[in-house]
C-alpha cells in the first residue's frame, strides 16, 4: 500500500466537488477547464488561474444528458464530459478552452457554448496536423491569440517572467511523473499501471504547486520502499482516452504488469518538457504541444508509431491493448496500420472496443486473460 | 495489406450503367432535358479515369473537398474518392462486399461507412488504381484519417493537405501554402505542370457555376416544389466532380431551364403535393430511389437541403486562384457543419424553413457522422421555438442494415402524421 497515492486519490474521488475547487474559488481564482493535451495549460496557470481538464466521469454511467445533446454516435468520453459539464455546470469552471483537435471534442464545445457558457470565458485554438515549420507557426499564432484573449478576461498582462515560472513548475511535474514512469521499467516494479493512472489523473485536477509536493513525497516513498510487484506478461496499454483506474487493475489482476502506455490521459500528459534555452517562452510552448507525443489525430502517423515502438523496446513490453472508444475515429483509423508495424517486430495486439470509463470487467477481462495466457506461452 | 488481385476494377460497370440511363432518359420534354444530359456528363467523368488508366496518363485519388481545379489545371485526371467508390458500389451493388473486406482489415464498423467503405474498396482492387492519393482534414476525422491506410493498400505516394478549423486570414494563407505544396508533390510525381491562366478561367467559370446554383436553388422556392428527391445527388455532383468544368455549367443551364418551365406551368416534381419537407444533411443515398417512391405516393415533395445549396453571396476572383480556392473552401454550403458550429446556421435554416413554405424538417443524422450528430439538438430546439414538427433519423448513408427502409418509412409516416395533426 502505497500512503502517499491516498492523497490523490481523494482528489480523484471527490472531483469535482471537492475543497480543492471551492478553495481556488475562494481565493478569487479562475477555474479554467480544458479540453485536450493540445492546449498549454502554463498559459492559464501563467494568468493566476487553476488549469482542470474536463475528463467527465470516471466511471461508466448512464449519460442521459450527454446523449440528448450529442448523441451515440458520438464518443461516450465526449458525452461523459458534456455530461459533468451539465450536471456541475458554472459551479465547476469559470470557463473553457477547447481545440480542433477532434471531431467530439468540436462538438462538445460546440454545446457548451450553445447552453452552458453565458458569460464564462470560452476560447477554441486551431491545432495543425502536421508537424511542419508553417504548422508550427500558424499554432504559436494561435497560441499568441490565446494569451491576448485571457489576458482580455483577466484583465491582466501574462508576461514572460510569469511564463516562464510556469513553465519551469509544469517540467517538473512532467520530470516527476517521468521518473515516476521510468520504475516501470524494472522487471519487478515499485508501482502498478493503475496506480499510475490514478497519480496522472489528480495531476491535472489539482493545483501543479501542491501535486509536485505529493508527487516527491510518492518518488521517495517508492524509491525507498521494497514493493515489488509481478506479473507473467508485461502489457502496453495505447489508444483512446483512459481515466478509470479499475480497467487497468482488472489488467493486472490477471497476473499481468501493465507497464508503458501512451494515452493521453498518461504518458502523453507528460512526455516532453517544454524547452527553453533561450527560445521565447510562447514559442517554446507552441513547439512542445505540437510536438509532444503525438495524438493519433496528427499526420503523418509514423511519429506515433516509432515513440509506441521505442517504448516497447525500454519497457520490454510482451504485448499491446489497444483499447478503443467507441466512435473515436483517429484511433479506430490507426489501428490495421499499427497492427501491421507491431507485427513486423512480432509483438502481438489485443484490440478492444470500449465505452468510455469501461472497468474492464466482464467479456473484457476474458479476453485480456486469453491474451496474456497466450503470450505467456509465447515466452516459453 | 496488398489488394486482392484477382478482380478488375469494376468502374466500368458504372461508365456502362451511365451510358444506359443518358439513353432512357433522353426526352424532348421540356422539363426534363437535364436528365439524360446528367447521366452523360456523370458517363464521361467516369470514362475519363478509365481511359486515364488505360492509356497510362496520370489520374490521382482525392478527397472530398479537396479542389479538383488543381488537377484539372494540371491536366491530370481527378477520381474523388467517396463519390467514384459508392457511385460505383451502389451501381453494382457491392455496399457490403466492401464494407465486409473494411471489417476484415480491421476497421472498426464505427468509422463511416463511406470511408471504411474506400478502404474495402481499393483492397479488393475494386476501383482503379490511382498514380497518388491526396487527402485533407476537410470535412472531418474520417477524411483526414483515411489517406495513410489508402496509401498503404495502393503502394502510391500521397500527400496531405492540413486545412485549418477557421476562416482567419492567418489559417486562410497557412491553406494556400498548403495547396502550393501541393502543386509541387503533383508536380513532381506526375511531370504535369501546374498552368496558371488554366486555373484562373476555372475560378472564372466556377463564379458562374456557382450563381447557376443560387438560381437554381432560388427556383426551387416554388410551390408546387420542381425538384424531385432523387435528383439530390446531382446538386453534389456539379461541384463535387466538375467545379469550373464547361460540362457542370451546361448541365446546371439545362436543370435551371427545366426548373424555369416547370415552376413557369406549376408542374410539381411529386403529383399530389401535400407535403413540403426541408432536409438537413445527406439522405440516404442507397435509398433514393425507394424515398423518391414513397415521396411519390404520400405527396411529400423535399423542397431544400439549406446546407447543400446555400452558397452565400462571396464571389471568386479568378486573378487569385489560389486565394479563391481557399476562399471556396469555406463557401461550400456543408462547411455550415465544419468549424465552430455558427448561430447563422441556425438562422439560415430558419429563414430557409419560412422561405420554402416548410411543414416539417428532417434531420438525416448519418450513424459515421459525428459533425452532424453533435448538431441534431440545435436544430431540434430551433425548430421547437418555431414550431415546426422535426424528426431525426438515425440511419447510415450505405450500410441499409443500420436501419431498413421500413424503419425509415414508418419515421417519415410518423412524421406527417404529426404535419397532419399540426395542421
Amino acid at each position: 500500500m502505497l500512503k502517499t497515492l491516498e492523497r490523490f486519490r481523494e482528489v480523484n474521488n471527490t472531483f469535482p466537488d471537492n475543497e480543492i475547487l471551492r478553495g481556488a474559488k475562494s481565493q478569487g481564482k479562475k477555474v479554467i477547464g480544458w479540453l485536450c493535451t493540445y492546449l498549454p495549460e502554463e498559459l492559464l496557470h501563467a494568468g493566476g488561474c487553476l488549469p482542470i481538464r474536463i475528463t467527465g466521469y470516471q466511471q461508466e454511467r448512464e449519460l442521459t444528458t450527454g446523449d440528448a445533446y450529442l448523441r451515440i454516435n458520438t464518443c461516450s468520453f465526449s458525452r461523459s464530459c458534456l455530461q459533468i459539464l451539465f450536471d456541475y455546470g458554472n459551479n465547476f469552471i469559470d470557463g473553457l478552452v477547447g481545440g480542433s483537435t477532434c471531431d467530439g471534442a468540436r462538438r462538445l464545445f460546440d454545446q457548451w457554448s450553445m447552453y452552458l457558457k453565458d458569460s464564462s470565458f470560452g476560447h477554441f485554438i486551431t491545432i495543425p496536423r502536421k508537424y511542419t515549420e508553417r504548422s508550427h507557426q500558424l499554432y504559436y499564432k494561435q497560441i499568441v491569440n490565446f494569451k491576448e484573449h485571457l489576458e482580455e478576461y483577466l484583465g491582466k498582462q501574462i508576461t514572460d517572467e510569469d511564463l516562464v515560472k510556469s513553465i519551469h513548475l509544469y517540467n517538473e511535474s512532467r520530470e516527476l511523473l517521468r521518473k515516476i514512469y521510468q520504475l516501470r521499467k524494472s522487471d519487478n516494479p515499485a508501482i502498478a499501471g493503475s496506480e499510475l493512472v490514478e497519480l496522472s489523473l489528480a495531476g491535472f485536477r489539482m493545483p501543479k504547486e501542491l501535486f509536485n509536493e505529493y508527487a516527491r513525497n510518492l518518488l521517495a516513498e517508492l524509491e525507498t520502499s521494497n514493493r515489488k510487484l509481478s506479473g507473467r506478461v508485461r502489457l502496453m496499454l495505447v489508444g483512446s482516452i483512459l481515466t478509470n483506474s479499475q480497467f487497468v487493475r482488472s489488467i493486472e489482476e490477471v497476473d499481468a504488469l501493465v507497464v508503458a502506455d501512451e494515452l493521453c490521459s498518461t504518458t502523453r500528459y507528460w512526455s516532453d518538457p517544454v524547452v527553453l534555452d533561450g527560445t521565447p517562452p510562447l514559442q517554446a510552448l507552441a513547439k512542445r504541444y505540437l510536438n509532444n507525443f503525438p495524438c493519433a489525430r496528427m499526420v503523418p502517423l509514423d511519429e506515433r508509431f516509432d515513440r509506441i515502438i521505442q517504448y516497447i523496446k525500454e519497457f520490454k513490453v510482451d504485448g499491446v491493448i489497444s483499447q478503443t472508444i467507441r466512435y473515436c475515429v483517429p484511433y479506430a483509423h490507426d489501428l490495421p496500420l499499427l497492427i501491421e508495424r507491431l507485427k513486423e517486430i512480432n509483438v502481438p495486439v489485443l484490440s478492444l472496443d470500449v465505452e468510455y470509463g469501461s472497468s474492464g470487467s466482464g467479456q473484457i477481462r476474458t479476453r485480456v486473460q486469453a491474451f496474456a495466457e497466450m503470450l505467456e506461452g509465447k515466452k516459453k | 495489406m496488398t489488394p486482392d488481385q484477382n478482380h478488375n476494377h469494376k468502374m466500368g460497370t458504372l461508365v456502362k450503367s451511365c451510358r444506359i440511363l443518358e439513353r432512357m432518359n433522353r426526352s424532348d420534354d421540356q422539363s426534363r432535358k437535364s436528365y439524360s444530359l446528367y447521366f452523360r456528363i456523370l458517363g464521361d467523368y467516369f470514362q475519363r479515369i478509365c481511359t486515364a488508366v488505360e492509356q497510362n496518363k496520370p489520374m490521382v485519388l482525392h478527397t472530398v473537398f479537396l479542389p479538383p481545379e488543381i488537377m484539372y489545371a494540371m491536366d491530370i485526371v481527378p477520381m474523388h474518392a467517396e463519390m467514384s467508390t459508392w457511385m460505383t458500389a451502389i451501381f453494382s451493388r457491392e455496399n457490403q462486399s466492401l464494407l465486409d473486406k473494411a471489417a476484415e482489415i480491421g476497421l472498426a464498423t464505427e468509422v463511416c461507412s463511406a470511408h471504411r467503405g474506400l478502404v474495402g474498396a481499393f483492397a479488393l482492387n475494386f476501383m482503379p488504381r490511382p498514380n497518388a492519393i491526396i487527402w485533407s482534414s476537410l470535412m472531418c476525422d474520417n477524411t483526414a484519417k483515411s489517406g495513410e491506410l489508402l496509401m498503404e493498400i495502393n503502394r502510391s505516394p500521397g500527400f496531405f493537405v492540413d486545412h485549418p478549423f477557421s476562416n482567419t486570414d492567418d489559417e486562410a494563407s497557412y491553406f494556400i501554402d498548403e495547396m502550393k505544396d501541393l502543386i509541387g508533390f503533383l508536380e513532381e510525381h506526375t511531370g504535369h505542370r501546374m498552368n496558371w491562366e488554366k486555373l484562373s478561367q476555372m475560378i472564372e467559370r466556377l463564379n458562374h457555376q456557382i450563381d447557376l446554383a443560387r438560381e437554381i436553388t432560388e427556383l426551387r422556392k416554388s410551390v408546387p416544389s420542381p425538384f424531385p428527391m432523387q435528383r439530390f445527388l446531382e446538386m453534389l455532383m456539379h461541384y463535387y466532380l466538375l467545379p469550373g468544368q464547361p460540362d457542370a455549367i451546361q448541365y446546371l443551364e439545362a436543370l435551371r431551364d427545366d426548373l424555369r418551365y416547370m415552376t413557369a406551368n406549376r408542374k410539381g416534381a411529386v403529383t399530389n403535393e401535400k407535403y413540403r419537407l426541408m432536409s438537413l444533411f445527406v439522405p440516404p443515398v442507397s435509398n433514393l430511389v425507394f424515398l423518391n417512391k414513397f415521396f411519390e405516393e404520400r405527396g411529400v415533395a423535399s423542397v431544400i437541403e439549406p446546407f447543400f445549396n446555400f452558397w452565400g453571396e462571396e464571389k471568386l476572383d479568378p486573378n487569385k486562384p489560389l486565394e479563391s480556392l481557399a476562399q471556396k473552401s469555406h463557401l461550400f454550403p456543408e462547411m455550415s457543419f465544419y468549424g465552430l458550429f455558427q448561430r447563422k446556421s441556425l438562422e439560415d435554416a430558419r429563414k430557409a424553413a419560412k422561405e420554402y413554405k416548410v411543414d416539417g424538417t428532417v434531420f438525416y443524422s448519418h450513424l459515421g457522422c459525428r459533425q452532424a450528430a453533435g448538431t441534431v439538438k440545435f436544430f431540434q430546439d430551433t425548430f421547437a421555438e418555431e414550431d415546426i414538427p422535426f424528426l431525426a433519423i438515425d440511419f447510415d448513408l450505405l450500410d441499409p442494415t443500420v436501419a431498413s427502409e421500413s424503419e425509415i418509412k414508418q419515421k417519415l409516416e410518423q412524421l406527417l402524421e404529426v404535419i397532419d395533426d399540426h395542421r
